[in-house]
């Protein structure tokens, strides 16, 4: 799904799931993959850097789990669910750009294997949800100037 | 003596990478190798201006891009021309987190002590590029 | 019934405003603090600047806006890369400046660096804003 607003497209993929804070889960199997939205990596700017959380570190849905760095600001990632880090995108490190050029797809930042998913799940979005929420929030961007 | 080197940045409005690069060039080209360096407008290449044409031709062409953008880097090879060498502020910002600019126009210290660090990188890949010219001589 | 949207019935809301950005002379400088003036504070929320450089390289994003939008080029010489880009690649400016043409008609004098503007050279600056300023102003009346 894709909307326009003045020169910005802003896409959300239909498949995933997003959390408030501008995240997206995607269920693989018995594992989730996180990233952040494009609405998000526009908004942050151009990446130059990642901390991610270590592959083990457990969990609990809302805790921090790691940074990103742009020119402009400097943003904590939070965890969309309660799990265990099984995988962290380490493509990130040297190509970091990867999370605006790609966020739906090889900007991943982690995989977790969910401690809880059937109660995490239900405080995500379906897509076309978030995708009216996200609308609003660039409404409200555009109207400030 | 006719100047070598061209050296264009992407110039880009929307972000500070792009007055950055643009001031790395303008202390490159009238500070540092102002015998060896010159610059012109990416704007001309694309209207395919004859004199911007002619002038990137025989010469050297670095790029210096504000972003994985690298407008300028494309700007220039879709005129016909190689670029020799093509780095990006980005790249340097990289290395040098501390020096966040302080707006997309007015950098402020943090931003021109980036601009000299870009500077004087460009200035090493005019002496790379310029010795390898000359063996190939 | 299909339903058709006719150009006249939308309603443009914003004006893109496109500076040619020129490194070679300090006119190509004022058409960046320019327009950014007009962005920031003259006229914020109801303008966009479109990064020539980008629109060149073929961002769709820029392209498509200029396409859809009315737009301003703002050039700093009698080249008119912006304008000419602009017509190659959306089609015509709704309005086109040339900043050396202004600053003569105002009788104000070109500033002497192109890498720094000092705070006399902000009368050129002032001067090229408010002219762009109040085409934004005519073309959003306009289409109202």
């Amino acid at each position: 799904m894709e909307v326009t607003h003045d020169k910005f497209i802003f896409r959300v993929k239909s498949s995933y799931l997003y959390h408030p804070d501008e995240c997206w889960v995607k269920r693989d199997g018995e594992q989730v993959t996180v990233g952040i939205t494009d609405f998000f990596q526009k908004t942050v700017g151009d990446v130059i850097f990642i901390e991610l959380p270590e592959t083990g570190t457990e969990l609990t849905k809302g805790d921090e789990a790691g940074m990103i760095e742009t020119i402009k600001v400097n943003v904590t990632l939070i965890s969309p669910v309660s799990g265990t880090i099984k995988e962290v995108n380490s493509g990130l490190g040297d190509n970091p750009q990867w999370v605006n050029t790609e966020p739906y797809g090889e900007g991943w930042l982690f995989k977790m294997a969910p401690s809880d998913w059937e109660a995490d799940k239900k405080e995500l979005m379906e897509a076309r949800v978030y995708f009216l929420r996200m609308e609003e929030k660039i409404k409200k961007e555009m109207a400030k100037g | 003596m006719e100047k070598k080197v061209v050296v264009l940045p992407c110039s880009g409005i929307g972000k500070a990478y792009g007055e950055i690069g643009r001031q790395a060039v303008y202390e490159l080209v009238e500070d540092l190798r102002p015998d060896d360096v010159t610059t012109t407008c990416l704007g001309r290449l694309m209207i395919d201006d004859p004199e911007a044409k002619a002038l990137v031709q025989n010469k050297i062409v670095i790029t210096i891009d504000g972003c994985t953008q690298d407008c300028a880097r494309k700007t220039v090879e879709s005129s016909g021309k190689k670029v020799e060498c093509a780095l990006r502020v980005i790249e340097a910002f990289k290395k040098n987190r501390d020096l966040k600019p302080e707006g997309i126009l007015e950098l402020g210290e943090p931003g021109f002590k980036l601009v000299h660090i870009l500077a004087q990188r460009l200035n090493e890949e005019v002496d790379r590029l310029m010795r390898k010219e000359q063996q190939n001589v | 019934m299909s339903e058709e949207i006719t150009l006249e019935e939308i309603k443009y809301d914003k004006v893109g405003i496109i500076p040619c950005n020129g490194e070679e002379i300090c006119e190509g400088t004022l058409t960046r603090y320019a327009s950014r003036k007009v962005l920031d504070k003259l006229r914020p929320g109801c303008t966009v600047t479109i990064c020539l450089p980008l629109f060149i390289a073929g961002d769709k994003g820029e392209q498509n806006f200029a396409k859809i939008f009315p737009t301003i080029t703002v050039d700093g010489c009698d080249k008119r890369c912006s304008q000419l880009s602009t017509e190659r690649l959306s089609g015509k400016p709704s309005h086109s400046i040339i900043v050396s043409e202004l600053l003569k008609a105002h009788g104000i004098k070109v500033p002497q660096s192109r890498r720094t503007l000092t705070k006399k050279d902000q009368v050129a600056v002032d001067v090229v804003a408010e002219e762009i300023a109040k085409k934004v102003d005519e073309i959003l009346e306009e289409n109202s």
